[in-house]
């Protein structure tokens, strides 16, 4: 399988065409299809080949928009090693790719999972959860950037889960606990309840809220009487956590980057995983049921090898999504220090067009050069590696 | 629903929106009538320009270049200008007069698309230190349109408030840092000062200080005792939290800081006099210098300036040069002197009666003029990587705020990092 | 299964029970199971839509970083919607619009706090000369009703003891509500708002008025008003309607916003033309004939999706500079550089284009799945290629034809990379996100996030409503290898 799911060789159509005039029909054939391609083929040539060929060739010289270029060899290859800026750029794009695609692939997948019933009302949510993903990164950056202001909406959440924390906590132990003793008693009386036992929880979940709130009006735990959380998302050098070794480090504003790209690509890739899991025969979990298996032994040994395509075709969406993430970068802008978000590619565009010097359009197409090898790269690895654990 | 239908609604709506939208765009693109006057293009910065611009061309300027014949259009940049300045010259599109920066000149006029001076209009009535920075090898290829430097802000109610006397000419760092002590103990969310991690900011406490950085070159040592102790005292007040970095208010500069009154101090320069206008016009504020440093017992500055230079590859050079001559004409510069823009760059306005004035306006105008002259004052230059220069200090500055990196370590950090920038 | 304990087995009568017993728990735990699902639905609608729509909300509020953030919003309090009408009508005769217009008289009432031992003084009030906002709007001449607005003097009408919060601890004092009235003096235009700023002395509180304060300045002492007559309209979309009348073109006065939707409709009006043509005519070329180098646009259909935008656009950015080849010189032009033309044409790689690579894939998809035996027939009939494929073939692919539209019109629409690299000044020409990004960074320095949000709500609007119509092309799409852009 490769990226669309088809075989790029296979025949077109299916019949064999030979007919007695096979030979001058093939030749209408050719000039048809070239007619038909052509303004496709023209602008792909113009606009594509010719200036990544461009661009490559720009990579070898020192042009800078005013002079005539001059052949320099590798030297602009060699310079971006030396440039902490560039430096700085490859390793947030690293960090951010690996990161980003590994997480929101799995939470889209656990996602998918929960939502995989046939329920009711599944396409009304299906749509709902879409709507993050159709407005422009633009729209959604500039509201995540409200909600990271100092006192915006973010801070203030996560100010009140720590005034409400002893709240919070009794209530999960009260849950676990009144689940654990239920499953126990259960499974005396002889039924086959698991730890997770849907109809036990909402028990353990109601009498757990009863019993907090008995708690809270008794005195017993309270809000605590915290300051406002006034933690800086943007502009900030800060990196974390800080017991990590430095180039594993990610600076806060590419956290904050980070949540919300996980947040509008997550309802996309949930989509095309749920409508994988549900082409998955329900007779697989059924059989899984009769032999006992666990929730977590279904989800990795039934769920995981029955979406792998799609897993490959998500995880090479994402990873060329995030290996070339720009947008945000731009519009956050002069809001955070540029070396805390610069990607490769905002790298690129900022050597073409840096405001304080020339423009280094040889060092802007060495490093464009650069960051679409890594790219075809990771794609590659990525497909070598799950096909490989496919067999 | 049916495709068919579908398509057609949509393709419908699509061509409907579309007919009217090219027909406007068709109209607009129309060729000038031939009767109309010459337009020229002007190209300079947004936020409060374009405003004074307008009020310029409407009120002093516009009729007397009418009578030649000129229209002009001034276009601000919102986006970084100097970006949009190179991209603009390589591409042709730049408009015929456009600003010069005085951080940039030195690239931006080697690039070889701006007109020499010299010859085509008069370059006597500018302070010579100011064209200056625009010459060179003997060809003057910019005329200053103002100058700007930086003063010390604070606003009087917190002073009130705290009970501690406004600060003077003579005021020195430790008498500074008591009174804003005593204004940050007004409450969690007032602040003594606002301190950005910045070395357009804290380079003027530096220089106050005795650090010496070479304009001309970029060189610097960072590690030299006068912008160590700096660094210590402006970045451990913003450690014990007596002043504020302007991002921890969820500001994006000192002046925001200044204007939500609750920062008893900012150092801008006269263009927080705008701002403050529009954004908070009851703020009862007053200006005096940047305050001595206890060391040297002198003041430190940074003289900011832009010039108006000519693309060279103007259509229209006669009409630019009167349009620059009018742009920096007397009147010209006494009516944005007085909208709060800047300071003029003519000797003779320098004697005007608005200076003498007691208004608050006045005062801050009259400081950041003198500011020019007050102590250790360095243009704000820092050779041919321009304000890439600022990068490596500011993080420094940044880190040890947030307390990333101690003094010592950020700044051998940053001294590597500006010896690779300048080739070292 | 329950399992039965040693005793039980071999009796038939305990197993039936078991059996219908275990069927009963079953059923409940299923129930059960459908319930929590459709609660963990509700709780990821909530984390997913949530920020949108509670940005959407704050967007109607003077100061959307209002701390704590709260839903009670007095721009939808319905009490103050009737004020804000009734001061409108008094301001200028209009309930909806409100103003200043000669022979207005709009009354005011104030109530302020006085702390025991505190000398209750009135405060000052005037009618500022203030701009509306700043920046890209800045440039324009306006009248200010400062200049015609007369305020009478203030009355006491109400005067009570009572209890006020001051810093977190009650204090006893006097509550004392004064009345006036701005009266507009003389003849004058039409001016479209009128700000209001009551200074107060150190230690005396701003409680309430007519309609709450816009915000407090100077710690307190200054209650400060944006528009007391703003009519029900300014007053509920405030944000919404300074969106439209403050950011303005310094050269010629139009609305910035208008111009950025125009020119966004244009570009991808244009792009879904260009698609739907271009890229189906493509499409059905790969998918139905055979000749040499099919596997070659094999590749390049991958390519063009695979390698980044940054890595043609520096190509692309100077042909556009240098007007293609000689092309804008049609178009009257040296260059296509700030120019809708050079969005249009320009433009590879991963981001939008003329002819976009994944919009030819997914007609190629369908073509695939079309039966021939139709085109046969119609090639026994004598119809030749072009007929046959206009006649025949575009009429049975609708279905993907209007997932090309729809994606490829969100895809442009929503495109941020190009546009920013072709059109940079002046504000005019720029697409919506290339205009929003100019609202971020003119309108956030001064922390007015409110025109920044309901910019962003009002240019994610046409794209939402497409979205909850052709949902089905949506998903299509997806299914078709997701060309999210």
């Amino acid at each position: 399988m490769d990226l669309y799911g088809t075989k790029y060789n296979e025949e077109p159509g299916g019949r064999p065409g030979l007919t007695f005039n096979s030979l001058k029909r093939s030749t209408q054939e050719q000039i048809s299809a070239y007619l038909f391609l052509a303004p496709f083929l023209i602008t792909l040539a113009v606009f594509f080949l010719y200036s990544t060929g461009r661009a490559f060739y720009f990579s070898f010289t020192d042009y800078n928009l005013f002079a005539d270029p001059n052949w320099v060899g590798l030297e602009n290859y060699l310079s971006l090693f030396r440039q902490s800026l560039f430096l700085r750029a490859l390793q947030n794009t690293l960090l951010f790719s690996v990161i980003v695609t590994t997480v929101q692939t799995f939470l889209a997948l656990v996602m998918a999972t929960v939502l995989n019933q046939r329920i009711r009302g599944l396409a009304f949510f299906r749509a709902a959860y879409y709507i993050p993903s159709i407005a422009s990164s633009v729209v959604i950056t500039l509201i995540f950037m409200w909600m990271y202001q100092r006192r915006g909406l973010i801070n203030y959440l996560w100010t009140e889960a720590r005034r409400h924390a002893p709240i919070i906590l009794l209530f999960i132990a009260l849950v676990i606990v009144l689940q654990v003793a239920q499953v126990i008693w259960e499974r005396r009386r002889g039924y086959p309840a698991r730890w997770v036992d849907p109809a036990l929880f909402l028990i353990s979940f109601t009498v757990g809220a009863i019993g907090t709130l008995g708690a809270w009006v008794a005195g017993v735990v309270s809000v605590r009487p915290l300051p406002p959380v006034d933690f800086t998302w943007l502009a900030t050098r800060v990196r974390l956590p800080g017991w990590a070794p430095s180039f594993l480090r990610v600076p806060v504003p590419l956290v904050a980057i980070m949540i919300q790209n996980i947040f509008t690509t997550i309802p996309t890739m949930m989509i095309m995983y749920l409508a994988a899991l549900q082409g998955i025969p329900p007779s697989f979990y059924e059989a899984a049921d009769i032999e006992g298996a666990s929730v977590p032994q279904k989800f990795f040994r039934i769920t995981i090898p029955s979406v792998r395509p799609v897993t490959f075709l998500v995880v090479a969406l994402s990873l060329i999504g995030t290996l070339q993430m720009f947008d945000q970068v731009a519009i956050f802008g002069d809001a955070v220090p540029l070396e805390s978000v610069i990607t490769l590619s905002y790298y690129v565009y900022d050597r073409m067009f840096p405001g304080a010097q020339l423009p280094q359009v040889g060092l802007a197409s060495a490093a464009a050069m650069f960051l679409a090898i890594l790219t075809m790269l990771a794609v590659l690895v990525q497909r070598v590696f799950i096909k490989s654990e496919a067999e | 629903m049916d495709p068919r239908k579908v398509i057609a609604l949509l393709l419908g709506v699509l061509l409907a929106g579309a007919a009217g939208a090219f027909a406007g765009g068709e109209a607009e693109q129309a060729e000038p009538d031939p009767d109309d006057p010459v337009t020229v293009r002007v190209m300079g910065y947004g936020g409060q320009d374009p405003r004074i611009k307008a009020d310029l061309l409407e009120n002093v300027i516009g009729d007397h270049l009418e009578a030649q014949g000129i229209r002009v259009d001034y276009e601000p940049i919102e986006d970084d200008y100097n970006t949009m300045l190179y991209n603009q010259l390589s591409a042709g599109t730049a408009a015929d007069v456009v600003y010069i920066p005085v951080e940039t000149a030195p690239g931006i006029i080697a690039t070889g698309m701006i007109e020499p001076l010299d010859g085509l209009t008069d370059l006597s009535p500018y302070l010579a230190s100011l064209n200056e920075s625009f010459t060179f090898d003997g060809q003057t290829y910019g005329i200053a349109k103002d100058f700007n430097t930086l003063g010390m802000f604070y606003n009087k109610d917190l002073f009130d408030e705290a009970g501690v006397d406004y600060p003077d000419e003579n005021t020195t760092w430790d008498e500074l840092e008591e009174k804003m002590r005593a204004i940050d103990d007004l409450g969690d969310d007032v602040y003594g000062a606002a301190f950005p991690a910045q070395f357009e900011r804290m380079g003027a406490f530096a220089f106050a200080n005795g650090f010496e950085l070479d304009i001309e070159t970029g060189e610097a040592d960072l590690l030299d005792t006068a912008l160590v102790d700096t660094v210590e005292w402006y970045t451990g007040l913003v450690r014990e939290g007596v002043a504020v970095q302007p991002a921890d208010m969820g500001q994006g500069w000192g002046g925001g800081a200044f204007g939500t009154g609750d920062v008893g101090i900012a150092f801008e320069g006269a263009w927080l006099l705008g701002y403050l206008g529009d954004e908070a016009p009851h703020l009862e504020f007053g200006t005096t210098y940047i305050p001595r440093s206890p060391h040297t017992g002198e003041s430190g500055n940074f003289l900011y300036t832009v010039a108006y230079g000519i693309n060279n590859q103007t259509d229209h050079l006669e009409a630019s040069v009167a349009v620059l001559e009018a742009l920096t004409s007397p009147e010209a510069q006494q009516h944005v002197l007085e909208g709060g823009l800047a300071i003029p760059s003519r000797e003779e306005l320098l004697e005007l009666d608005y200076f003498e004035r007691d208004d608050r306006e006045a005062v801050a105008n009259r400081t950041i003029f003198e500011g020019a002259e007050h102590g250790n004052v360095y243009g704000f230059q820092f050779g041919e990587v321009g304000t890439d220069w600022l990068s490596p200090v500011d993080a420094a500055l940044s880190e040890i705020m947030t307390g990333e990196a101690s003094v010592e370590e950020a700044l051998q950090r940053a001294q590597r990092e500006l010896d690779e920038l300048l080739g070292r | 299964m329950r399992f039965l304990k040693t005793d039980e087995r071999g009796d038939p009568a305990a197993l039936k029970k078991a059996d219908g017993d275990i069927t009963g728990w079953m059923a409940r735990r299923r129930w059960a199971r459908v319930g929590i699902v459709y609660s963990v639905m509700i709780l990821f609608a909530i984390i997913l839509v949530g920020p949108m729509l509670f940005a959407a909300l704050s967007s109607l509020k003077v100061n959307p970083l209002e701390y704590p953030p709260s839903l009670r919003i007095p721009e939808l309090n319905p009490r103050n919607w009737v004020t804000a009408a009734q001061l409108g009508r008094a301001g200028a005769g209009d309930a909806f619009q409100g103003g200043f217009a000669p022979g207005a008289e709009i009354p005011f009432d104030l109530t302020y706090f006085y702390p025991e031992g505190t000398d209750p003084a009135p405060p000052d009030v005037e009618v500022p000369r203030r701009r509306p906002g700043s920046g890209l709007g800045a440039a324009r001449t306006i009248d200010y009703a400062a200049d015609y607005a007369e305020v009478s003097a203030l009355e006491v009408v109400e005067r009570e003891r009572g209890e006020h919060e001051v810093d977190g601890t009650r204090e006893d004092g006097v509550f004392v509500t004064y009345s006036f009235a701005v009266r507009y003096v003389g003849d004058g235009p039409l001016v479209g708002r009128v700000p209001l700023a009551a200074t107060a002395e150190r230690g005396h509180h701003y409680v309430d008025s007519t309609l709450p304060a816009s915000r407090l300045e100077r710690r307190g002492m200054v209650a400060s008003f944006d528009n007391i007559a703003p009519g029900l309209g300014r007053y509920v979309v405030r944000n919404y309607s300074r969106v439209f009348d403050e950011a303005r073109s310094v050269t010629t006065g139009r609305s910035l916003f208008v111009a950025w939707t125009r020119n966004s409709f244009l570009v991808a009006f244009a792009r879904v033309l260009t698609n739907v043509v271009f890229a189906s005519m493509a499409g059905y070329a790969v998918a139905r004939y055979r000749f040499r180098g099919r596997f070659l646009i094999f590749f390049g259909l991958l390519f063009a999706q695979m390698v980044p935008a940054q890595v043609t656009f520096i190509s692309n950015y100077l042909l556009v500079r240098d007007g293609l080849f000689g092309l804008s010189h049609l178009f009257g032009r040296d260059t296509f550089l700030n120019s809708l033309w050079g969005v249009i044409i320009a433009g590879a790689g991963s981001g939008a284009a003329m002819i976009h690579a994944g919009m030819v894939f997914v007609m190629k998809q369908f073509f695939e799945t079309l039966p021939r035996d139709i085109e046969e027939a119609a090639e026994i009939d004598g119809a030749g290629t072009v007929q046959r494929y206009i006649r025949v073939v575009l009429p049975m692919a609708r279905p993907a034809l209007g997932a090309v539209i729809i994606l490829t019109f969100q895809g442009t629409w929503n495109e941020f990379f190009w546009p920013l690299v072709v059109l940079t000044s002046p504000e005019e020409v720029k697409t919506l996100p290339v205009g929003l990004l100019a609202f971020r960074q003119v309108y956030g320095v001064a922390g007015d996030w409110g025109l920044i949000l309901a910019g962003a709500i009002l240019s994610a609007l046409p794209v939402i409503v497409l979205f909850v119509v052709f949902q089905k092309y949506f998903m299509q799409g997806i299914a078709f290898g997701g060309s999210k852009e």
